[in-house]
């Protein structure tokens, strides 16, 4: 096991699970079938996105590792800035969702 | 009454969801404080990392598992019934969802955990991994501070 492309492939994919959750969350409040479906998939839509996105994780893991074999340095600090990034701006974008929804901005 | 029905109890699977998450957050502060301060330690690296990911883990499965069967029917009627709906419509919803961008974190930050010391030297992530450790526990704290609102609004959002 290479550890530093493992640390890269974990960075990627929390950034894209970040980001799967924060999309997928907000195109379900806008898309009521979506939100629909997602409940029906397990009974709960939060369950359901819970279980895809460690399912995307998982996934995402296993791809980036066995794609991106040539894994410097530069690629595993931008790797982890990227996740630290994706997971602030996707706390703040789904609290900046649910203010506007609540206040009736859209 | 048997073990597990004690464990499904409404109280007892709060006070699971809140004490886990709150091993993950102190095992994150330990994990940074070795980062920051300390020689290079990989067992208690190792340790205070494997800690901080089953306790978010459990966190998850506990709190879910609440979520999903008590919180839907008997708190939120009476938050948004309540003097602040906000604090289902805003806190708690961005709480449910922040929440799953922790696991995938604290999971990075364990593999780091792993490295040797020389490897750690050599990728020269030492500033990038004090930021992604500090923001898990930042994340664990704000969720905890979250949880607090939602818990007083259920409490005393009637009260005038």
């Amino acid at each position: 096991m290479n550890k530093p492309r493992l640390i890269y492939a974990s960075s990627l994919s929390a950034a894209l699970t970040a980001a799967f959750v924060t999309v997928i969350t907000i195109a379900a409040e806008l898309y009521a079938p979506l939100k629909g479906w997602l409940a029906d998939l397990s009974g709960h839509h939060w369950t359901s996105k819970s279980i895809l996105s460690l399912a995307l994780y998982v996934a995402a893991i296993l791809l980036c590792y066995m794609l991106f074999r040539d894994v410097h340095a530069e690629k595993v600090r931008r790797g982890i800035a990227l996740a630290v990034w994706s997971a602030v701006l996707g706390s703040l974008a789904l609290f900046l969702f649910y203010t506007g929804h609540h206040l009736g901005w859209y | 009454m048997d073990v597990a029905s004690i464990i499904v109890a409404k109280p007892v699977l709060i006070g699971l969801h809140l004490g886990f998450a709150i091993v993950g957050i102190d095992a994150f502060l330990w994990l940074l404080g070795e980062f920051k301060y300390a020689a290079w330690h990989a067992t208690r690296l190792r340790i205070s990392a494997l800690i901080g990911v089953l306790g978010f883990a459990l966190s998850w499965l506990f709190g879910g598992y609440y979520y999903v069967t008590f919180y839907g029917a008997l708190v939120r009627p009476v938050i948004k019934a309540g003097l602040a709906p906000w604090a289902h419509n805003i806190i708690m919803e961005t709480k449910e969802h922040v929440f799953l961008f922790i696991i995938p974190l604290a999971l990075t930050a364990a593999f780091i955990a792993f490295l040797t010391e020389e490897e750690f030297r050599n990728l020269n992530i030492r500033r990038q991994t004090l930021v992604l450790v500090g923001l898990v526990a930042a994340l664990g704290l704000a969720i905890g501070a979250m949880g607090f609102i939602i818990s007083a609004a259920a409490r005393w959002g009637t009260a005038s």
